[in-house]
């Protein structure tokens, strides 16, 4: 049987990287005392534009990696390189104009409308001493547009539902027209469709802008149909890194997160992974896709 | 199966709404410019003397714009009018708005709106400068008011409380960084700490004070008494200065409300911003303060109002802060001449903490609050 | 002791005349009889140096003791603003208050367009006030006597200041007089322990200061003063049971007609002192002219002289 595995965009060029992860180590002090050593020799490689997606269990990794990624969270060891130089190189707002990142959680002060918040995501780039530039406000507008939130531009952010504060703050990840867009877990929050539409626009974007984009995400289908690259964590090293169709074995899947599955087809043959264990009190392990 | 798109073009764009409407904006500063320029000209012409009104514009004609005006007027008036109420209604508008900037900045730093000016000890090092100037006559009678620095203007009360505003500022961000980084919790409790060992210190002093305890209160209290040009020339240029430098760093000021993670991603030194923010804030009020005493409730209550009326955009609030904190201390500097002459400090006190009650119950919306 | 006070002043009068600077403290006046009495350069009770330029006309007072020095200069119609606080002599009660609650208001004394205006020191008159009148170009005397002698010396400079030199000697020389009256008539007689209650507030005792002028009264009207702390004026319980006066004048009760020689007996542990057991409380009615250095201290004076040794003294 053949597997038709989708190949989306252009291949990575034979560039300099984008980024560039060589033996990263990192962790977190305790409070009482101690280290918590999370990433412990990451090697990983990033081109131009490329999409990959970012997996593994929780507490691999994923979010520090991504801290190290945007240069706010400085490695016990290894180096991480953007663009060639060194993060230490960077100036705070240099790379601010070249790497965004979408966190999980971010607080957002009352009293904003959302297109202020998202004109915040502009501000490495601001130019002017008082104002927005028009550069500025069509920065804006696309963001806004890109991130499926048009419509509520003029909301009070109090007022927002989960999903529509997550479109908002993908919107300012966008307003700072990244080369390199860091995504943690940006499916949180969004119900099917909204999910589907996001990481759609995020491709679209990919496409359009020439971005690299990074998202850490859980749903493993999802990550293979969106994603033409995967880097799985394991223990805080890279357990695998290639293409998904190649590298989301049940094997790999059942050795990192210890949960059986499956391979299965769709009538268009796109593969699934599938729980194959049946739920307890069913009569019979279902066929069928993990949506 | 392929998921619909769901987002359809949208056929009408919505207006961008990227700050406080101009409309908003012209009220706002129009109405405080109003409003500013009815205190000053109130607080000139009404006072324990009477003036004739077209005296007082006379005289203004003549010593401001150098009009050629007949002197129809004793010279008793003139005295009164620039040499006692002009600086003192300019002093009282210099330090209401510095005071009003720099509870703007710390409520914004700190994330929190019931921070004011003298948070973090500015207040309470002051203070200690100031009596420790009191006091030194009484063991080193050479050190007398106004004794040595008549050059800048000010005298060795001042300078001191000046130098212990900016000092205990200092001290108090030393000891709450750790490891690089100063958490904005660390740095209120180590301010309440310092402050609570530097009061200490005043009361001590106080106690042992004698004959010029009745001085030391005053100054605690606040006042604008003692003003001066002399003065205002040494405190202008720094609140100025203060003020400029922060009203540019508004936008950064607003990524800070995110918090201080993501304002790192939006290119923020956080680190290096904090300690400016909190340099320039501190400076202004320390310079305010050493002319004037710690008035108190002006750096809490005008950024906390304006904000329900401003929204939490600092382009707008900083410079709404300045000038309705400007109005508000010239009229109860006003209201306390009139009175009797009690320290205007005890004005704001009596009027502020009331309202602020007043306000509290009122507001249940967190609509323009900080989160 | 006024064969002693002579030589003193004339001691004064002759370093002045040679031109010497005086320590800081003690009042000056230039020659009085070579040259034109205005420009006149004194100093004040604060040691500072003052420029008089012309005869003052206008007057402001900013204590009620300054008030009553110009009045007995005959020169109460030169005064142009005084304190809420004066009450001596009745005219004074129609000039108009610069000074309100303790409060000098600087507007009201710059309208009185004063050309001279007479403090008071150890910081009654706050010392920024008086740097404040100073920088408004007004001369400003500080007056702070805190024994009898110095009380005659700023009589002499008031004088001095404002053209009234010969009423100024005969004022001090009536001084003097019947003040040497009183020191004839104690002199020799035993000297008692002498309490002065100047108020009991919150449980706290408040006396003569040790070294303080009212000690030296009492002195000089024959009691042997027991002082309280100099800097504030308070004494224990314990330590006044222990210097067990023999007489106890009772000040505040000029103010305070609860306060009475029998109230006094019944406070909790004043039983044992000999003034309670004797019964020797007196009320001292003339407590504001003997708390207030101005002209009417030596009948401050009489007062107390009365009070300590009545046998002593005439019946008024």
């Amino acid at each position: 049987m053949s597997v038709a595995v989708e190949s989306f965009g252009a291949p990575a060029e034979a560039a300099t990287p984008l980024i560039s992860v060589a033996g990263l180590s990192a962790g977190y002090a305790l409070p009482g005392g101690g280290r918590r050593e999370v990433l412990r020799g990451v090697d990983l490689e990033l081109a131009p534009g490329e999409l990959v997606a970012l997996l593994g269990t929780n507490g691999s990794g994923k979010t520090t990696l991504l801290h190290c990624l945007a240069g706010t969270l400085a490695p016990s060891g290894g180096s991480v390189m953007f663009a060639g130089r060194r993060l230490p190189e960077w100036r705070r707002e240099e790379l601010a104009r070249r790497v965004a990142v979408l966190p999980q959680q971010v607080d957002l002060p009352g009293g904003f409308r959302v297109a202020e918040l998202v004109a915040m995501g502009r501000s490495p780039h601001a130019q002017r001493l008082f104002g927005s530039t028009a550069a500025d406000e069509r920065a804006i507008e696309r963001a806004l547009r890109d991130a499926d939130a048009s419509e509520l531009s003029d909301r009070w952010v109090e007022e927002l539902s989960g999903g529509e504060r997550q479109r908002l703050l993908v919107a300012m990840a966008l307003a700072q027209e990244p080369d390199l867009l860091l995504l943690d877990e940006p499916t949180l929050h969004l119900d099917l469709a909204h999910q589907v539409a996001l990481l759609t626009a995020i491709r679209r974007l990919r496409d359009q802008r020439g971005m690299a984009v990074l998202a850490v995400l859980h749903d493993l289908n999802l990550a293979a149909a969106f994603a033409p690259r995967a880097a799985i964590l394991d223990g805080g090293r890279v357990a695998a890194d290639g293409p998904p169709g190649k590298i989301l074995t049940p094997e790999l899947v059942r050795r990192v997160f210890g949960v059986p599955v499956d391979e299965a087809w769709t009538s268009l043959g796109r593969r699934h992974l599938a729980l194959r264990d049946a739920w307890p009190g069913d009569a019979a392990p279902r066929a069928g896709g993990l949506d | 199966m392929r998921a619909e798109s769901v987002v359809t073009p949208v056929a009408a764009a919505r207006p961008l709404v990227l700050g406080p409407s101009l409309t908003r904006t012209g009220v706002v500063l129009g109405f405080g410019a109003v409003l500013g320029v009815a205190a000053m000209a109130a607080a000139v012409t009404a006072g324990s003397v009477g003036i004739d009104l077209g005296d007082t514009a006379g005289i203004l004609g003549r010593r401001l714009l150098g009009l050629p005006l007949p002197v129809t007027w004793p010279a008793s008036s003139e005295t009164i009018i620039v040499d006692l109420r002009l600086p003192r209604v300019l002093t009282a508008m210099l330090v209401g708005g510095g005071l009003a900037i720099a509870g703007t900045v710390f409520q914004g730093l700190l994330r929190n709106p019931l921070a004011d000016p003298y948070i973090i000890g500015t207040a309470a090092g002051a203070s200690l400068g100031a009596t420790l100037g009191i006091v030194a006559p009484l063991i080193v009678p050479a050190l007398a008011v106004g004794a040595g620095t008549a050059w800048l203007g000010i005298g060795v009360v001042q300078l001191l409380a000046f130098v212990g505003g900016l000092g205990t500022v200092l001290l108090v961000y030393a000891i709450a960084r750790g490891g690089g980084r100063v958490p904005v919790v660390t740095l209120l409790l180590t301010g309440y700490a310092v402050s609570a060992v530097l009061a200490a210190g005043v009361a001590l002093l106080m106690f042992f004070s004698g004959r010029v305890l009745g001085a030391i209160f005053g100054w605690l209290m606040g006042s604008l008494a003692g003003a001066s040009w002399s003065q205002l020339a040494f405190a202008a240029p720094l609140v100025g200065i203060g003020f400029v430098l922060l009203l540019v760093r508004w936008r950064r000021l607003n990524v800070l409300l995110l918090g201080d993670a993501q304002a790192a991603h939006l290119g923020v030194d956080v680190e290096r911003e904090k300690l400016i923010l909190t340099a320039l804030a501190s400076l202004t009020t320390s310079a305010a303060v050493a002319i004037s005493g710690t008035i108190g409730f002006v750096g809490l209550v005008v950024p906390h109002v304006l904000r329900l009326a401003t929204g939490p955009d600092h382009r707008l609030l900083l410079p709404a802060s300045a000038l309705y904190g400007a109005s508000l201390l010239t009229l109860a500097d006003l209201g306390a001449r009139l009175a009797g002459g009690i320290p205007v400090g005890i004005v704001t006190a009596l009027l502020g903490a009331p309202f602020f009650l007043w306000l509290l119950r009122r507001s249940r919306s967190v609509r323009a609050g900080l989160s | 002791m006024i064969t002693r006070l002579r030589p003193l002043l004339l001691a004064v009068l002759a370093a002045i005349v040679l031109g010497a600077c005086t320590p800081s403290g003690s009042p000056n006046t230039s020659p009085a009889s070579l040259a034109p009495a205005f420009p006149l350069t004194l100093t004040d009770a604060a040691g500072r140096s003052v420029t008089i330029p012309s005869d003052p006309l206008r007057i402001v007072s900013l204590a009620p003791s300054n008030t009553e020095i110009v009045c007995a200069l005959d020169a109460c119609d030169r005064l142009v603003g005084v304190t809420d606080f004066d009450d001596y002599p009745a005219e004074v009660a129609d000039i108009p208050k610069v000074v309100i609650a303790a409060q000098v208001d600087l507007e009201k004394v710059v309208a009185a367009e004063p050309d001279l205006v007479l403090a008071a020191g150890n910081e009654l008159t706050p010392s920024s006030v008086i740097d404040d009148l100073a920088e408004l170009g007004l001369p400003v005397l500080v007056l702070y006597p805190s024994t009898l002698e110095e009380v005659y010396q700023e009589i002499h400079l008031v004088g001095a200041a404002i053209g009234a030199r010969d009423a100024a000697e005969t004022v001090v020389a009536d001084m003097l007089e019947r003040a040497d009256a009183v020191a004839r008539a104690v002199a020799g007689a035993p000297a008692p322990r002498v309490f002065y209650e100047v108020g009991v507030f919150a449980g706290t005792i408040y006396t003569a200061g040790e070294d303080s002028f009212l000690a030296s009264l009492v002195a000089a009207a024959g009691g042997e003063p027991i002082t309280g702390d100099p800097l504030s004026t308070s004494i224990s319980l314990e330590q006044l049971i222990a210097a067990d006066p023999q007489l106890i004048l009772l000040g505040d009760a000029a103010y305070d007609p609860s306060i009475t020689p029998a109230a006094v007996a019944l406070r909790p542990g004043w039983h044992v002192m000999s003034a309670v057991r004797d019964g020797s409380i007196r009320i001292m009615l003339d407590d504001p002219v003997i708390t207030r250095p101005g002209p009417r201290i030596v009948a401050g004076l009489e007062a107390l002289a009365r009070a300590i040794h009545p046998d002593l003294f005439d019946p008024i």
